[in-house]
C-alpha cells in the first residue's frame, strides 16, 4: 500500500532499510517480536545485497499491506547481480559463498512469515519477504 | 420533385448510403423505391419490397393499433414526422428503428409520397438502458459506497451507500479532493495518493484503514480502488468502492483477545521463588501455541529478571520433534538473556520416544520430577556463579 | 555514529555500553577500542550492555563474538549483558548461537557473576575448555 524505496549503494544504507522497515511494522501494528525479526532479516538480506549484488546495489522496497487476514509489511529486494544458480543449496545452513557465516538467507527465512527467492545466474536476485500482525 | 424519375445521380448517392435506409413510400403508404442500405438494415430485396405496404416492418402490435398509418397522416399534416420504436427484419428478428417520414408534394401541395429514413439505433439504445441501469444500480446499493474519482483523485461521483457511510450529500463532496475522508495522519503521509499511484501500477488494490466521516467520527473502511483505463491504456480515473467494517473489526479484535487470553491461561509463567520461573506445559502445543509461549516466557524472565526457568512438560502427553525443536530454542533464546533453563517431568516413555526420534537435549539440565528440578534450580539460584556456569555453557 | 566509544571503567572492570542503530563502521570501532583499552588498562573484564541495541543482526553478533574472543585472549572475561527477549528469539531463528560467549540479564547480575568467578575457586573452572 505505502510503497517506500530505499536505495542500496553502502554500508550507510543499512541504517535506512532497517529505520525503514521498523517504522513500516510499527505502523501495521506487528508485534515487537514479530518487528524486531523483520528488521534483522531485512538488515541480512541487503547486507546480502551489498556484498555479492554487482557494484553492491540494488533496493528495497516496503510496502504496507492489509488483506482480510490481516496487516503486514512486505518487502521487496532486487539486484541485479551475478544471481544464483542453485537456490536450494543457499538456502541450506552453513552454506556461504562469500566467507561469512552462511545464515544470510536461510537464517531470514526463518525469521519472517513468508519468504520467497527468485534467482537466475546472470539475471540477479529478487527476494520477498513479509511478515503478518499475527 | 417530381416522383419516379429522379436523375441519375440523386439515384446513385441513394444507393451509397449503407447505414441509413432511405426509401420512398407513394401516398397511401406503398414501398416504391429500395436500395442496398434498406436491404442491409431490413434484409429484404428490392423485389420482395416494392409494392408492399410499409406495415412490412410493423408489428404486430403495430399493425393492428394502424401505427403506419397514423404516422403518415402525421407526416402530411406537419410536414415532417419523427419516431422512435421497434421494427421487424424479414427473418422476424427486430431492432430499434428511428424513423422520420417527410412528405412529397406535388406543386398544388397535394401529397404523392414519402420520404422515409430509417436507421437502426438498437445498439446506442442498450447502451443507453445500461447507463441507466447502471446508475440505478449504484443509487441501489446502499451499504456499499461506489463512487468515481478522476485521475487526480477529485470525487466525480457519488451514490446513497456513501451517503450512509460518510454522511456527506452530493453537493458537498462531488468536486473535493477524496483526501477529506482520511485521518489527519494519513493526509500528511500523502495516503490517498500513494494508494492510487499502487491501484494503477497494480491494477488494483485493496486496503482498510480508519476513514473519518462528516461528523468526526471515524470507521473502518475496506477499500477497493480500481483504475479506469482509456483506449490507450491511460488511467482516466478510479472506481472506489467502500464499506465500513468497524463492526467487524471489533469482533475479530474480540476474538483475538479471547483467544489470547486462552493462550495466557494455557500457558502460566509461575514465579516460585525470587528469580525462579516455572512453566508448566500442559496440553498439546501447538506451533502457534508454543511460539506464543516461548514468547510470553521470555518477557516474565525480562520482567522478573529471572535467572532460573523450570520448563515442566509433565503435562504434555507426547513430545514429537517440532515441539522438543521448540522448547530447545526457547531454553537457548533464554540462554542468551543470561537464564538457565531446567527441564522437569520427562516421563520414560517420552525420554524412549525422543531419543528414537534422534532428539538431543544439548547440554541441557533435565530432572524426572518438579521436586527435584525445584532443588536444583535453588542451588543455582544460591550459588549464583553455577547458574553462570549453567547458562553460559549448555550444549 | 558516536564520536566517542561509549566504554565506562569500574574498577577492574570495563562497561560498554551500545545504543540505538548501529552501523557496521561504527560497530568495528568499538570493537577496535574497546580490545585497545583491555590492553592499555589490563581490566578484569569486560561487560558488554546491548539492551539498548535496535538490531542485533548476523554482523553485530559476529563482531561480538569476535570481541569476546579477542577480550579472553587479552586475559580478561567478557559477558554480553541486556539481550531482550525480542532479540533473544530472532537470534536463535536466525541460527545465531554465541554459544562460547556468557551472558547475563542485566549489568549487575553480570558484575555479580564476574567477581564470584574471581573469588570463586579457579580449580573449578581448570577443567573447562570452553573459555577461549
Amino acid at each position: 500500500m505505502v510503497a517506500t524505496v530505499v536505495v542500496i549503494s553502502g554500508e550507510s544504507d543499512l541504517l535506512d532499510v532497517r529505520s525503514a522497515l521498523r517504522t513500516a511494522a510499527e505502523r501495521a501494528g506487528l508485534r515487537l517480536t514479530a518487528t524486531t525479526k523483520l528488521v534483522t532479516a531485512g538488515s541480512e538480506l541487503a547486507r546480502n545485497i551489498l556484498r555479492y549484488a554487482t557494484g553492491g546495489q540494488g533496493t528495497v522496497t516496503i510496502e504496507e499491506c492489509t488483506t482480510r487476514a490481516g496487516r503486514g509489511v512486505r518487502a521487496v529486494f532486487v539486484d541485479q547481480g551475478p544471481g544464483i544458480a542453485d537456490l536450494d543449496e543457499v538456502m541450506r545452513d552453513g552454506f556461504s559463498s562469500g566467507g561469512s557465516l552462511g545464515i544470510g538467507l536461510p537464517g531470514s527465512r526463518r525469521l519472517v512469515d513468508e519468504f520467497t527467492i527468485d534467482s537466475m545466474p546472470g539475471r540477479g536476485t529478487t527476494v520477498v519477504i513479509s511478515q503478518w500482525d499475527r | 420533385m417530381a416522383v419516379g424519375d429522379e436523375p441519375a445521380h440523386f439515384r446513385q448517392m441513394i444507393d451509397s448510403i449503407v447505414d441509413y435506409e432511405v426509401i420512398r413510400l407513394d401516398e397511401k403508404g406503398v414501398i416504391s423505391s429500395w436500395h442496398p442500405g434498406a436491404q442491409l438494415l431490413t434484409q429484404y430485396t428490392a423485389e420482395e419490397a416494392i409494392g408492399k405496404p410499409v406495415t412490412l416492418f410493423y408489428t404486430e402490435e403495430d399493425i393492428v393499433e394502424g401505427k403506419a398509418d397514423a404516422e403518415l397522416r402525421a407526416a402530411a399534416e406537419t410536414g415532417r414526422y419523427g419516431t422512435e420504436g421497434w421494427r421487424v427484419r424479414k427473418d422476424g428478428s427486430q431492432f430499434w428503428a428511428s424513423v422520420v417520414l417527410t412528405p412529397i408534394r406535388e406543386p398544388g401541395g397535394t401529397v404523392t409520397g414519402f420520404v422515409k429514413v430509417t436507421a437502426d439505433l438498437t445498439e446506442q439504445r442498450e447502451q443507453t438502458l445500461a447507463l441507466r441501469a447502471g446508475q440505478q444500480m449504484l443509487d441501489g446499493i446502499a451499504d456499499y459506497e461506489v463512487i468515481r474519482l478522476d485521475s487526480d483523485g477529485v470525487v466525480r461521483s457519488w451514490n446513497p451507500g456513501a451517503v450512509k457511510l460518510t454522511g456527506y450529500v452530493a453537493d458537498e463532496v462531488v468536486g473535493r479532493h477524496v483526501s477529506m475522508f482520511y485521518t489527519e495522519e494519513d493526509k500528511r503521509g500523502a495516503m490517498a495518493e500513494r494508494e492510487m499511484a499502487s491501484a494503477a501500477r497494480d491494477g488494483s488494490l485493496e486496503v482498510e484503514g480508519w476513514r473519518i466521516r462528516k461528523d468526526g467520527t471515524r470507521f473502518w473502511a475496506n477499500v477497493v480502488l480500481s483504475p479506469i483505463l482509456d483506449d490507450q491504456g491511460e488511467v482516466t480515473g478510479f472506481v472506489k468502492v467502500a464499506r465500513d467494517l468497524t463492526e467487524r473489526r471489533e469482533q475479530e479484535q474480540l476474538v483475538q483477545r479471547q483467544r489470547d487470553e486462552i493462550l495466557e491461561l494455557s500457558t502460566p509463567v509461575i514465579q516460585v521463588w525470587d528469580k525462579v520461573l516455572i512453566l508448566p506445559l500442559i496440553g498439546t502445543l501447538d506451533s502457534v501455541r508454543a511460539a506464543r509461549l516461548t514468547e510470553s516466557l521470555l518477557e516474565r524472565i525480562a520482567a522478573d529478571q529471572a535467572e532460573v526457568v523450570i520448563l515442566d512438560v509433565s503435562g504434555v502427553p507426547a513430545i514429537d520433534s517440532g515441539v522438543a525443536r521448540h522448547l530447545l530454542k526457547t531454553v537457548e533464546a533464554a540462554r542468551l538473556m543470561g537464564t538457565a533453563s531446567i527441564l522437569s517431568g520427562i516421563r520414560p516413555e517420552i525420554a524412549q520416544s525422543m531419543v528414537h526420534l534422534g532428539i538431543e537435549l544439548g547440554g541441557l539440565r533435565s530432572c524426572t520430577s518438579l521436586k527435584d528440578a525445584l532443588q536444583l534450580a535453588l542451588r543455582l539460584v544460591r550459588a549464583g556463579a553455577d547458574a553462570a556456569d549453567l547458562a553460559g555453557r549448555h550444549a | 555514529m558516536p564520536d566517542v566509544v561509549p566504554i565506562m571503567r569500574m574498577g577492574p572492570d570495563l562497561l560498554v555500553t551500545l545504543q540505538g542503530d548501529l552501523d557496521d563502521r561504527a560497530v568495528e570501532q568499538i570493537e577496535q577500542e574497546v580490545t585497545d583499552q583491555v590492553a592499555r588498562t589490563s581490566a578484569r573484564a569486560v561487560l558488554v550492555d546491548v539492551s539498548g541495541l535496535a538490531v542485533l543482526d548476523s554482523f553485530v553478533a559476529r563482531v561480538l563474538a569476535r570481541l569476546v574472543s579477542m577480550v579472553r585472549l587479552l586475559g580478561a572475561d567478557a559477558t554480553l549483558v541486556g539481550i531482550s527477549p525480542a532479540v533473544a528469539i530472532t537470534l536463535v531463528e536466525l541460527g545465531v548461537s554465541l554459544r562460547h560467549v556468557n551472558t547475563a540479564l542485566n549489568a549487575e547480575q553480570g558484575m555479580g557473576r564476574l567477581r564470584r568467578l574471581r573469588e570463586g575457586d579457579a580449580s573449578r573452572w581448570a577443567g573447562h575448555d570452553d573459555r577461549g
